[in-house]
C-alpha cells in the first residue's frame, strides 16, 4: 500500500480553507475516505489495465491545490464567432454570468442532490474531495440557443500549482438545445495533474452537441470524467479529437434512461512521440428503444500507445436497443500500439448490438493508386490518414465544428 | 513514344514478363490480348511503376528511362494507367483527389496550380461529357461506386490529366453495353496525333468501339503474335490456344 500521508495533510488543510457547507462537507470527507481505502489505481483493476494513469499518478505524491499563475486568458486563444465563455485561467473559473432569456451560466461549488454517490472510481472520488472549481449550464425548455458556449481550458507559463479539480454540470431543460465547444491550451511545462468531472442531464426532447479538441498537453496527467443522462427523446453527440495527448484518460459513461434517446460518441486519437491515451466509454441502455453509436478512430505514429475500452451495456428491460460500435487504428510504425477491448453486456433478448475493431497500415494499394495519379508518397499518405479520421468529423452536424476540425487535420497535412 | 525492350519482371523469383518487346509510336493505339495469367496486369503495373516487382530491361519513354522514375514521377510525364479495379478510400473526396492530382501534374510541368473555382469549372464540363453527376464528385473516391462509375470516374481522370501515354487495364471488365459505350465513346474523344494507347483486353468486343493500329498476343510474358485488328477476330473466333506452347 502506497503512503498517502502527504495528502491526507493535503486534504486536511483543503477542507478546513474552502467554504462549503455541512451536507456537501460530508460527502466530500466520505468520497476522500473511499479514496485512501483503495489508493490510486493499479494495473491489478481490469477497469485500469492498459491505463497510462496507473504509472504516472505515481509522480503525485503531495496535491498542491492551492491556484497561482497568470488567471487570464489572453484575448488571442479567444475564438472569433459569437460565443458565450466559460474560461478557466490555471485552473481558476472566470465567469460573467450570463443573463440571456434562457441560458443560466454560474459557477458552482456546491454538489446536487443525485449526483453524491461515492462511487468506486478512485480518482473521481479524489475529484468530489478536491473539486474546488466549477460552472453550472442551464437553458430553459424550449430554447435553442444560437450562439455556442465555449469552455477554455488555459494552463499559462506562470501556473504554479500541480493539482486541479473542476465539477461542473449541464442541464438541459425539456426540448432546449446547445453547442458546447471544450478546448483546453496547454502553455504550462511543468507536471500536474487535472481531474475535471461534468455531469450533464438531457430532460426530455432536448439536445446536447458537445466538441472537445485536446491538443499537445505536455508534462500533464488528465482525467476527464463525463455522465450523461439521457430522458425519452433526447440526444447527445459527443465527440472529442485528441492530439499528441499523453498520459490521460478520457472516461464517459452515458445512461439510456428513456425511451428513444440516442447517444453518438465519436473520437479521434491523433498520437506521435511517446504519446498514451486512453478513451473508456460506457454506455448503459436502461430503456427499451434506445439508441447508440461509438466510433472511434486512431492514427498512431512513432511510438504512441492508444487504448480503446468501449462497452455497450443492455438492462434486461431495454428490449429493441439499437447499440452500434467501432474502433479503428491506424499504425504508422512498427513501434506503436493499440489497444482495443471492445465489450458487449446484453441482457434483454431482442436487441440489436454489433462491436468492431480492426488495426493495420496504410493500404498500400491505395497508396499506389493516388500516386499513379501524380501525387507524392508523403502526400498520398497523409491524404490517406486525413481521409481516415475525417470519417469520423464528417458524422459532426454542425458545420462551423466540422470545418474547425478538418481545419485542425489539414494542419497536420501541411505540418508534415 | 514508347520503347519497351527486353523487360523482365517478377515477384518472389517468379518470373512474370519474360523479356517483352513492345514499341509505340505517337497517336497509335494498340491493343494487348492474352490469356489468363499472361502477364497482362503486370505489364501495366510496371509501366506505371507499382513497387514490388523485380523488374529488368528497358523503356525508353520521351527520351527518358522510365525505369528511373517512381510512380508520380511517372504520372507527371504523362504516363496514365486505367485501372482493372479502381480503388475505394473512404474520407478522401473525389473532388478534392481530382484538384490534387492535377496540381500536382501542373506544378510538376511548370504550369499554374489551379484554385477551386478553376478548377470546379473545368471538373464540371468534364464530368458533363462522361455523364457523371456532380454528386458523384461530392462522394468519397469510389466509394459505393457502381462497376460503370468506377470506370467513368478513370476516364474522368485521364481526360484531366490529358497524359500521352494512356495504359487501359482491362476497362471493359465489368461494363455493360451502354457504359461500354460511353467509356469508349470517352476514350475515343481523346484520340489525338500526340497521344497514345495500350489497351489490355481479354475480348474483342472493346475494339469494336475503340478501334487498334494492332494487336498482340501476350502469353507467358511475351509478345508471341502481332497484327492489325483483324487479329482480334481471329482471336475471339479460335481462342488463344493457336499460341500457346
Amino acid at each position: 500500500m502506497e503512503n498517502y500521508n502527504e495528502i491526507k495533510i493535503n486534504f486536511e488543510k483543503f477542507i478546513t480553507t474552502f467554504k462549503t457547507d455541512v451536507n456537501d462537507l460530508e460527502f466530500r470527507k466520505k468520497s476522500f475516505a473511499n479514496f485512501i481505502s483503495k489508493g490510486f489505481p493499479v494495473s491489478r483493476d481490469e477497469n485500469w489495465k492498459y491505463s497510462p494513469l496507473v504509472q504516472d499518478l505515481k509522480k503525485f505524491s503531495q496535491l498542491n491545490y492551492k491556484k497561482s499563475g497568470a488567471n487570464i486568458l489572453p484575448n488571442a486563444l479567444m475564438e472569433n464567432f459569437e460565443h458565450y465563455s466559460i474560461i478557466f485561467a490555471d485552473g481558476v473559473l472566470i465567469l460573467t454570468d450570463s443573463n440571456d432569456a434562457g441560458l443560466v451560466i454560474k459557477k458552482n461549488n456546491s454538489f446536487l442532490k443525485s449526483v453524491k454517490k461515492a462511487g468506486e472510481n478512485p480518482i473521481l472520488n479524489l475529484n468530489n474531495a478536491f473539486a474546488d472549481q466549477g460552472y453550472l449550464i442551464e437553458v430553459s425548455s424550449n430554447i435553442s440557443l444560437t450562439k455556442p458556449i465555449v469552455i477554455y481550458n488555459y494552463y499559462s507559463k506562470n501556473f504554479l500549482s500541480n493539482f486541479c479539480s473542476s465539477k461542473n454540470f449541464i442541464l438541459l431543460n425539456e426540448k432546449s438545445n446547445v453547442v458546447v465547444y471544450e478546448k483546453t491550451i496547454y502553455d504550462s511545462s511543468i507536471e500536474y495533474l487535472i481531474t475535471s468531472n461534468t455531469e450533464i442531464f438531457l430532460a426530455k426532447g432536448s439536445k446536447l452537441k458537445k466538441y472537445d479538441l485536446n491538443c499537445n498537453n505536455k508534462h500533464s496527467t488528465i482525467f476527464n470524467f463525463v455522465k450523461a443522462n439521457l430522458d425519452e427523446n433526447s440526444e447527445l453527440e459527443y465527440f472529442t479529437f485528441s492530439e499528441n495527448i499523453n498520459s490521460c484518460r478520457d472516461e464517459s459513461i452515458i445512461n439510456l434512461n428513456g425511451k428513444n434517446c440516442f447517444a453518438d460518441v465519436n473520437a479521434i486519437q491523433l498520437l506521435s512521440n511517446n504519446c498514451d491515451h486512453e478513451i473508456k466509454l460506457q454506455i448503459n441502455h436502461n430503456e427499451e428503444h434506445t439508441r447508440s453509436s461509438q466510433f472511434v478512430k486512431s492514427a498512431l505514429y512513432d511510438s504512441a500507445n492508444a487504448i480503446f475500452q468501449g462497452k455497450i451495456f443492455v438492462d434486461s428491460k431495454a428490449q429493441k436497443t439499437d447499440g452500434y460500435q467501432l474502433s479503428k487504428a491506424l499504425l504508422l510504425s512498427d513501434n506503436v500500439k493499440f489497444f482495443a477491448k471492445p465489450e458487449l453486456e446484453i441482457y434483454a433478448d431482442d436487441v440489436k448490438c454489433s462491436h468492431g475493431s480492426s488495426s493495420g497500415s496504410v493500404d498500400e494499394e491505395s497508396i499506389f493508386y493516388l500516386r499513379s495519379r501524380g501525387i507524392s508518397k508523403e502526400d498520398a499518405k497523409m491524404m490517406m490518414i486525413n481521409g481516415f479520421l475525417g470519417e469520423v468529423i464528417e458524422k459532426i452536424t454542425e458545420d462551423k465544428f466540422k470545418n474547425i476540425f478538418f481545419k485542425k487535420l489539414s494542419h497536420n497535412y501541411n505540418d508534415d | 513514344m514508347i520503347d519497351i525492350k527486353n523487360l523482365r519482371a517478377s515477384v518472389d523469383d517468379k518470373e512474370i514478363l519474360k523479356g517483352l518487346n513492345l514499341k509505340i509510336g505517337k497517336g497509335e493505339v494498340h491493343a494487348i490480348m492474352g490469356p489468363n495469367g499472361s502477364g497482362k496486369s503486370t505489364l501495366s503495373y510496371v509501366l506505371s511503376g507499382k513497387e514490388g516487382y523485380n523488374v529488368s530491361g528497358e523503356i525508353q519513354f520521351n527520351k527518358k528511362n522510365l525505369l528511373e522514375l517512381n510512380a508520380e514521377e511517372r504520372a507527371r510525364e504523362g504516363i496514365f494507367l486505367a485501372f482493372q479495379y479502381p480503388i475505394e478510400i473512404p474520407g478522401v473526396f473525389t473532388n478534392n483527389f481530382l484538384r490534387t492530382s492535377l496540381n500536382s501534374v501542373r506544378k510538376a510541368n511548370g504550369k499554374v496550380e489551379l484554385n477551386a473555382i478553376d478548377f470546379l469549372k473545368i471538373i464540371k464540363e468534364k464530368a458533363k461529357e462522361l455523364n457523371i453527376g456532380e454528386e458523384m464528385l461530392l462522394r468519397p473516391l469510389n466509394v459505393g461506386f457502381s462497376g460503370g462509375e468506377k470506370k467513368r470516374n478513370e476516364i474522368l481522370q485521364m481526360s484531366l490529366l490529358e497524359p500521352s501515354f494512356v495504359v487501359m487495364d482491362e476497362t471493359d471488365s465489368g461494363l455493360d453495353i451502354d457504359a461500354l459505350k460511353i467509356v469508349s465513346n470517352g476514350v475515343n474523344s481523346l484520340r489525338d496525333p500526340e497521344r497514345s494507347f495500350l489497351i489490355i483486353t481479354h475480348y474483342q468486343r472493346l475494339l469494336n468501339y475503340i478501334k487498334p493500329d494492332f494487336v498482340h498476343v501476350l502469353s507467358e510474358g511475351k509478345i508471341v503474335k502481332t497484327g492489325d485488328w483483324k487479329l482480334a477476330l481471329d482471336l475471339e473466333d479460335q481462342g488463344y490456344g493457336q499460341f500457346i506452347n
